[in-house]
């Protein structure tokens, strides 16, 4: 059952679109990625789901409510990319503003605040937040999103700008809370952290949905998993029609060539055409594309007219474009490394 | 019974949100206080609780018996056993020594400044010699005056007696008394000479002998003061019909009061200790602003209001939790006040729209303003704008009924011992709470996350928080009507900047003023509803605005006959401005009062189709229906008259 629900948002500026008809739904205790390059609407559709950003046109409802009403708003949990603290408070005064703020008893609230910072390891609770470095001050402002028990937390960048140590720490607390049952939508710019946590992404570019699914289903909406079968065959011949391939591996008598083929049974139907014609494999590679490559071609692209899907499942003719690939030749192995600083913070 | 069941968990759901919404605003409150005491440490506080003393002290006792910084700054030579001798003790100018002390040094120096013989002469010495002597006479008078005011025998301390009676007057500018005005003028005027009492009657009354020790004070003030604005009215009203010009305000300028005293302590027509004093209401919410706007500009600049947005308090209640706080410290501050200068409850209830029309100024300002910079200039705009327009009008709380524009003039008749009617209160103060309210539907407009942290150009802004208010004709109706109080002080402050200026150049230039101003209160609503696509911009659309707006205006301007209950548009200006009272003629009275319907639907129709075209077409049309306003206010006055 689906606790949030988009149907078609669209946000203006003057006569600049910043949202064009985004839909999805997310399903109770899913952790869903919102990724795109910098000003691809991301953010802009989080506030739109927490109620801080009116929409132009379309809808979104948060178990049932729009945003923006107080009975939503005490089911969400918001933690903003920046999120400025008053430093003139304590930590635990500020926490227990907020938790006031929403209604919680007291002696819940305290009960509460102390489970969360110590579940962040959180220490000085009644320092000043402007003494704390900028990873506590992180830590409180999750706790804040915290302090009401909420259903659904929006993080957008929780771990932008802090070191690896916080960051893995904070990747780590986020998947706690979706084990606990939490319904997280998570924007960020590291893909990594987004692939480690969501169980579906969107990826947005330029206002519009491009890309969603899980993971896999977006990575083989894009090709998949390849397999490249490097053969020798006697100079001058090319059974199956394969690229050459410039270094020489088995002598000058003999060519090579790279075959790349989406499967197996593919692979294996190289192998007996090479061999039957009196060629042989030499390696067989994998090569699996990156949620960064995908991501670097899709924002490459122009955006379309929309995505044409309103179930929340990917369509992998419509959102993408499958006949792209990524093939640069560097990467020979399984190609899912990580790269920490993918794209710059948005703005 | 089954409605009244349907309606009681309606009621219950109502109250249970307003109980929710008071509860939070009240946490917001508390938490702004605990939070900005935060941002100020204890020696801090006690350094400003110090010099806010030593200011309040100083304050009272200047506004009191001055700062004494002439205390004994001149020497007085004078024998203990002369008369003269307890005129330097009483006078705190002088130090007194002994005449056998005196040394005259070589030339003109001496160590004392004035030397009073034993034969009774004055006599000085060196630089300081001449201000010495001078100031000794002030204070032989001072000592006289004293010796006078507490001598049993009045009439052996006071032979001349001058009593100033003022009458209260009809709307028809007569005085109850008007008819034998003329004949007693002369006979008790002519022997002071001053002539104050022009309309007074002053021959049937006689002295109780209870006055003469107040004549000094602030009853006198407003006897006086009332009088010499009926001089300065005089240029239009020798006409010989006994009409007075200053029309009857009540109590507050008009009293009926008589002054007895030595024709020496008539006191001009300035309140000035009641001015002084009605001043120090305002000095504290001058610093207030700023430490409020700081509090709502940090909320934007450092992006701090996004986490309030997002939890269930609204805007209104964040708005008001972060408010109340700096309200209700500037109305405690002015209970202390009026508590220290011995003020009545008036005092407060006045200085309460000013402190809320200060706080919402500087709130619609500080969320417009992109920078720290701006809002700087922005306070300090306010601080002088609203100063001045509640401060200068009450220089005339004695002397015109124009002064009731703003609320001080109704502290200074507080201070003057003198109360004022409900709808002179309702007068002076309606325009500013709903110039308050105006101001904080706006800034809650814009306090939002698109408009807080956005770098808009401030038309922009302004628009924006206007085009926030528009859902629909029926509230641009509305917003034209809350506009009225804008409208109302705009045209009495431009009546009040023109008062001076001759009556030919003043009249034209009201009735072009009023009706600009009342034209873009009209339409700058509508405008910033085409702008930001809250309507349609075609032309029967802004036809139908502008019907909406006119009528809206209409009613809202019905409301500001609220001045007739002082007489205000019996003075010429103000009839310029305000237009004539309505006309006892049935048929006259249904066109005078239909006719301005007309008038503001069509100039609203013609400025809304400008609006709905483009900014320069919009500016033309709002000149011509200026021009058009202007006309018919021309032609109503010429009609009238």
């Amino acid at each position: 059952m689906a606790i949030l629900e988009v149907d078609s948002l669209r946000k203006e500026y003057g006569g600049f679109t910043a949202v064009e008809g985004s839909s999805f739904a997310v399903e109770r205790g899913e952790v869903f990625g919102v990724v795109g390059p910098n000003g691809a609407g991301k953010t802009t559709t989080l506030k739109m789901l927490a109620g801080l950003i009116e929409p132009t046109a379309g809808a979104a409802a948060v178990a049932g409510h729009t945003p923006g009403e107080p009975a939503m708003q005490r089911r969400l949990g918001f933690l903003p990319e920046e999120s400025p603290l008053y430093e003139e408070m304590t930590a635990n005064g500020y926490l227990e503003f907020f938790a006031d703020l929403y209604d919680v008893p007291a002696e819940v609230a305290r009960e509460r605040i102390d489970h969360t910072l110590e579940r962040l390891d959180l220490e000085h609770r009644d320092r000043r937040l402007g003494n704390m470095s900028k990873g506590m001050k992180r830590k409180v402002a999750i706790a804040r999103a915290l302090v009401n028990d909420p259903d659904v937390l929006i993080f957008d960048e929780p771990a932008s700008g802090l070191d690896p140590l916080t960051t893995n720490y904070i990747i780590e607390f986020t998947r706690e809370l979706s084990d606990e049952g939490k319904t997280i939508i998570f924007s960020a710019h590291n893909l990594f952290h987004v692939e480690s946590v969501c169980d579906r992404i969107v990826i947005m570019n330029d206002g519009r949905i491009v890309a969603r699914g899980t993971v896999d289903e977006i990575r083989d909406a894009h090709g998949g998993t390849e397999y490249r079968v490097y053969a020798t065959v006697d100079a001058g011949g090319d059974p199956v029609a394969g690229e050459p391939v410039d270094d020489r591996r088995d002598g000058d008598a003999a060519t090579e060539f790279r075959h790349v083929v989406g499967d197996m049974a593919a692979v294996e139907a190289v192998r007996e055409t090479v061999e039957g014609e009196g060629g042989r494999v030499t390696d067989i590679q994998t090569k699996t594309p990156s949620l960064e490559e995908i991501f670097l071609e899709v924002a490459s692209e122009p955006a379309g007219d929309g995505d044409g899907l309103a179930s929340g499942r990917p369509d992998r003719r419509t959102e993408t474009d499958a006949a792209a690939r990524t093939d640069d030749g560097t990467q020979r192995s399984d190609e899912r490394e990580p790269t920490e600083d993918a794209a710059e913070a948005e703005t | 019974m089954s409605d009244e069941t349907d309606q009681n968990p309606d009621r219950r759901s109502r109250c249970h949100r307003l109980r929710g919404a008071l509860a939070r605003t009240a946490r917001i409150s508390r938490w702004e206080v605990s939070r900005s005491a935060g941002t100020v440490d204890r020696k801090t506080v006690l350094v400003l609780a110090a010099l806010a003393l030593v200011v309040g002290l100083v304050g009272v006792s200047a506004a009191g018996e001055g700062v004494g910084l002439e205390d004994e700054i001149y020497v007085v030579a004078v024998d203990e056993d002369s008369r003269y001798h307890d005129v330097a003790v009483e006078s705190e100018a002088f130090r007194p020594i002994p005449l056998d002390e005196l040394v005259v040094e070589s030339g003109d120096e001496a160590n004392a400044d004035v030397v009073v013989t034993r034969n009774g002469e004055l006599a000085r010495y060196g630089p300081h010699g001449a201000a010495a002597h001078d100031a000794f006479v002030e204070a032989i008078d001072a000592y006289n005056e004293e010796r006078f005011r507490q001598e049993a025998n009045e009439t052996a301390a006071y032979p001349v007696h001058v009593e100033l009676d003022y009458q209260e007057r009809n709307f028809d500018g007569e005085t109850e008394q008007g008819g034998r005005d003329g004949s007693s003028n002369g006979d008790s005027d002519g022997g002071t000479g001053t002539g104050p009492a022009e309309n007074g009657t002053g021959d049937d009354s006689t002295a109780d002998g209870t006055d003469g020790e107040g004549s000094g004070d602030g009853s006198g003030d407003a006897a006086d003061g009332d009088t010499d604005g009926t001089d300065r009215n005089d240029g239009t009203s020798d006409d010989g019909d006994g009409r007075l010009q200053v029309p009857n305000i009540g109590g507050a300028g008009g009293a009926v009061d008589g002054t007895v005293g030595p024709p020496g302590s008539i006191s001009p027509p300035f309140p000035f200790q009641s001015l002084l004093l009605a001043f120090l209401f305002v000095v504290p919410m001058n610093f207030v602003i700023q430490a409020y706007g700081s509090t709502i500009m940090d909320e934007r600049v450092k992006r701090r209001g996004e986490l309030l947005l997002v939890s269930p308090a609204s805007r209104r209640e964040i708005v008001a939790g972060k408010t109340l706080p700096y309200l209700l410290g500037l109305v405690a501050v002015a209970v202390g006040i009026t508590v220290a200068v011995r003020g009545g409850l008036l005092s407060v209830a006045a200085a309460i729209p000013i402190a809320l029309l200060f706080l919402a100024a500087t709130f619609a300002g500080a969320m417009l303003a992109r920078s720290y910079k701006e809002l700087t200039f922005v306070t300090v705009t306010i601080s002088v704008f609203l100063t001045t327009y509640t401060f200068i009008p009450a220089v005339f709380t004695d002397v015109n009924p124009i002064a009731l524009i703003s609320p001080l003039t109704l502290i200074v008749t507080d201070l003057q011992g003198e109360s004022v009617s409900l709808g002179e209160y309702v007068f002076s103060t309606a325009p500013f709470y709903c110039s308050a309210a105006v101001c904080f539907l706006l800034g809650i407009g814009v306090y939002r996350e698109e408009d807080m942290f956005a770098q808009k150009a401030l038309p922009a802004k302004v628009l924006d928080a206007i085009a926030s208010r528009l859902h629909g004709y029926r509230s641009v109706a509305v917003l034209t009507a809350l506009f009225i109080p804008f409208v109302f002080a705009g045209q009495l402050l431009a009546v009040a900047l023109l008062f001076a200026v001759p009556e030919q150049l003043a009249v034209p230039l009201v009735i072009v003023l009023a009706a600009a101003i009342e034209e873009v209160a009209k339409s700058v609503h509508v405008y910033a509803g085409f702008v930001r696509s809250r309507f349609e911009a075609s032309l029967r659309v802004a036809a139908v605005l502008g019907v909406c707006s006119g009528a809206g205006f209409f009613v809202g301007e019905k409301l500001t006959h609220v001045v007739q209950f002082v007489g205000l548009p019996e003075l010429t200006v103000g009839a310029a401005a305000f237009g004539p009272e309505l006309s006892g003629d049935p048929l006259l009275a249904a066109a005078v009062f239909l006719a301005p319907l007309v008038l503001h639907v069509v100039t609203a129709v013609i400025s809304a189709i400008g609006a709905s075209r483009s900014r320069i077409d919009y500016a033309l049309t709002v000149v011509l229906a200026t021009l058009v306003h202007a006309i018919y206010n021309l032609g109503v006055i010429a009609l009238v008259a």
